[in-house]
């Protein structure tokens, strides 16, 4: 069963792209993410408030944790300007062989207080077959 | 190309935001850290729109015009991201990832069909190579996995 949401939940991450495309597409690039955050925003204060859970930012926290907010802006704006141009699919394929690449990096290193595991060799047969298969994707 | 390479940074920022929501979460809450994260997006975003005036040359009509759904997608984001929270503790990460990325993979294909892109066999067969590769280095962090359980 929730191996059946995960699957869900990538389905859901795909529609997103493709509904914050698509708005961009009408109203420009900007506004777009101007307005996928407006929403956003709504959503999460909703759930807090329903779950009555309070925000208490006071304690020590680091500045570059507040980073992932303007993290999130270049990315719904990278995302938005390639699903113009490239499609939903070759964008997130690309998506994911970013994300494979960033966090074996991450792994190796143990970067951003991150557990350290050492990138297997073997791992780059995965990493070749799907880049392949993205130049698959574009070519064809 | 130069889109091909803005949509891998897009992978490699996908992580790095991932990572710094993990921590976040840990001191405040996941969706603490969500409100936390939509508001100062919010800031930021509106600080470009506001510097660039070209930007927001729509009339509130032209808005009111589009479909409703359209403008969903900052409400997926969040029940991703709460449906991430329920699921991803419940079976093991490298799980979860392999069929968040399939479902991701063939929901674009589909997709792709639907919003008039080309749908080709060249990209089912990516799709399909992609998903090979996914599969196949899943298998090798598997293999380490269990191994390294079993020395404990």
């Amino acid at each position: 069963m929730y191996k059946l949401s995960a699957v869900l939940t990538g389905v859901l991450v795909a529609v997103m792209v493709t509904f914050n495309g698509l708005l961009a597409n009408q109203i420009g690039d900007y506004l777009a993410v101007l307005i996928v955050h407006i929403v956003g925003l709504i959503t999460i204060s909703f759930i807090l408030i329903f779950g009555r859970r309070k925000i208490n930012v006071n304690r020590d926290i680091p500045v570059y944790l507040f980073g992932a907010g303007a993290i999130g802006v270049v990315l719904v704006l990278f995302n938005n300007i390639c699903f113009k141009y490239l499609g939903i699919s070759i964008t997130l394929a690309l998506g994911l062989f970013g994300q494979s690449i960033a966090s074996g990096i991450i792994d190796h290193f143990g970067l951003l207080g991150m557990d350290t595991h050492t990138f297997r060799k073997e791992k780059l047969v995965g990493l070749i077959l799907i880049f392949a298969g993205i130049i698959v994707m574009v070519v064809y | 190309m130069m889109y091909i390479i803005l949509a891998f940074i897009s992978g490699c920022l996908v992580i790095l935001s991932m990572i710094i929501n993990a921590h976040l979460a840990k001191k405040i809450g996941i969706f603490q850290g969500t409100f936390v994260n939509y508001t100062v997006g919010l800031s930021f975003i509106f600080l470009i729109v506001l510097f660039r005036h070209s930007a927001v040359n729509i009339s509130l009509n032209a808005l009111l015009r589009l479909p409703f759904w359209i403008y969903l997608g900052g409400f997926i984001g969040v029940i991703v991201v709460a449906a991430s929270n329920k699921i991803i503790p419940r079976i093991p990460t490298i799980y979860s990832t392999l069929l968040v990325f399939i479902g991701q993979l063939f929901a674009a294909i589909l997709i792709d069909y639907f919003t008039g892109h080309a749908i080709s066999k060249g990209k089912i067969a990516g799709g399909l190579l992609i998903c090979a590769g996914l599969l196949y280095n899943f298998y090798v962090d598997k293999k380490h996995l269990d191994v390294a359980q079993q020395t404990f």
